[in-house]
């Protein structure tokens, strides 16, 4: 029998191993950077990827088209109820928007948080391991993408920006469990707006939890959940979620809700970045502070 | 021409993993599935099993290292585990008759056996808290069904492919 492992074949194995584990630790040490042949690989990749994408794309949105099709009846009945409410929300929008804009040239503010540059993009690929929930979108610093930005479809927020190379962009969905992932949330609905912290996904409940909130503070179910802007990185007003469900925190001096996400994140196809208008602040999340000053 | 044609289909299912992960979580009946794609991987098991091992680990070092840098940010995972399991393929393949059937249910061990790697590494650097119980049921079974049908739709094109190009390489030797 022919022996599998001759000494020369164990050192090799052996040096493998010893350079497997060095590569490993060191590219798990700064994954928020990448070199320059990573970003070369990327964009190439991220080429090819797109090509395939279109039409994957294409089979989903007829599959869409069809499915949109067959509800047209219940759609359409449930959307003339509300056509009549609408009229007037819109004209009563109008009228505060414009509002808003005098009060704001009298007090002389130009910048404002919920301003945002939208920046449209399209998924080409989605983590196919799916141990971390990760997107790869066709924009990248070329268009204007920069790390930390705010990630949403038209129905709400969806997660961040976290590496950036020429042409393409990874996202991390906010369902990620990533320990260090915290958006600065507010709760409206109530006579005051409540703040907290997005942080942590229930896997099993597919929920994210809003953590921080006063304990005095009463909060109703159903009460909607948006991004504050405070955290100095999203602009005010995305909005997140809907609470679900309200109790205490593990150590029972603050509340926790359950908030169920508004946007879905399996099939997603297009999104949209926002660039903030306000300058985004470094802090501890980005942890790039030091360099700004030099 | 037809010397590039088993490097086109390693590049043609290795874009087309990531659009078929789209799908994912699938919802049947309130529980999410996970179904992984691991198109590749399969056919590099057939490309060790019928071709050629050298082959088989190249392919498998260069796209696994493709693979590390575009979706994962970690080099030397799957550059690393591609490779392994196709010498592991190659070891266990002397040893059991060699049949279109003995090939497809070795590949769907090995490719649990590879799902299972990657839990274990990633439970390790703890970027997931899957319990060991919910990995089986919500993300292995689901995988191994999605990939066994597959598998046994295009193993036989995969076996066809490599019989005549092995073929065709043996005649340019014996021209010589």
């Amino acid at each position: 029998m022919p022996q599998l492992l001759t000494n020369k074949r164990l050192i090799l194995l052996l040096l493998g191993v010893i350079l497997l584990v060095a590569l490993i630790s060191f590219s798990l040490r700064d994954r928020g950077n990448v070199s320059l042949p990573e970003q070369i690989i990327k964009d190439a990749v991220g080429a090819g990827q797109s090509v395939f994408s279109r039409p994957a794309h294409f089979v989903t949105g007829i599959f869409d088209n069809v499915d949109s099709l067959l509800n047209t009846f219940e759609e359409n009945q449930h959307l003339k109820t509300r056509l009549e409410e609408f009229a007037g929300v819109q004209a009563e929008v109008k009228d505060l928007r414009s509002e808003n804009e005098e009060l704001k040239q009298i007090v002389g503010k130009e910048e404002d948080l919920r301003d945002y540059n939208p920046i449209q993009a399209t998924v080409i690929a989605r983590n196919p391991d799916q141990w971390e929930e990760k997107l790869i979108l066709n924009r990248g610093s070329n268009h204007g993408v920069a790390e930390n930005m705010a990630v949403m479809t038209a129905r709400g927020l969806i997660g961040k920006v976290t590496l950036t190379t020429p042409t393409t962009s990874t996202v991390e969905l906010i369902s990620t469990l990533n320990p260090n992932y915290r958006v600065s949330a507010m709760v409206v609905g109530g006579a005051k707006d409540v703040f907290g912290l997005i942080e942590g996904y229930d896997a099993e409940r597919r929920e994210l939890l809003l953590k921080r909130i006063d304990a005095d503070i009463e909060l109703k179910e159903g009460d909607q959940v948006v991004s504050s802007g405070l955290g100095g990185i999203f602009p005010k007003g995305i909005l997140i979620g809907t609470i679900t469900e309200i109790t205490i925190d593990e150590f029972g001096l603050t509340k926790l809700a359950y908030v169920k996400p508004a946007a879905d994140f399996s099939l997603l196809n297009h999104v949209i970045i926002a660039d903030r208008v306000v300058p985004e602040v470094d802090g501890e999340d980005n942890g790039v502070t030091g360099d700004d000053e030099s | 021409m037809i010397r590039f044609l088993i490097p086109l289909i390693c590049l043609v299912l290795f874009f087309m993993e990531p659009v078929f992960g789209l799908f994912s979580p699938l919802n049947v009946g309130g529980e999410w599935n996970y179904i992984v794609p691991r198109f590749l991987i399969m056919f590099l098991i057939f490309l060790t099993l019928y071709y050629d091992l050298k082959h088989a680990m190249f392919y498998g070092l260069f796209f696994g290292l493709l693979y590390d840098v575009f979706y994962i940010d970690i080099i030397g995972l799957y550059s690393f585990l591609y490779p392994a399991i196709c010498l592991a393929a190659a070891a266990v393949f002397k040893r059991v008759p060699r049949n279109l059937l003995s090939a497809t249910l070795l590949t769907l061990v090995l490719l649990a056996v590879f799902e299972f790697l990657l839990y274990q590494f990633f439970l390790l650097i703890s970027l997931t808290g899957m319990p060991l119980g919910t990995f089986l049921t919500t993300r292995l079974w689901p995988t191994m069904v999605a990939n066994s049908i597959f598998l046994v739709m295009l193993g036989w094109v995969f076996k066809s492919v490599m019989v005549t190009q092995l073929s065709e390489r043996d005649n340019k030797i014996g021209l010589y």
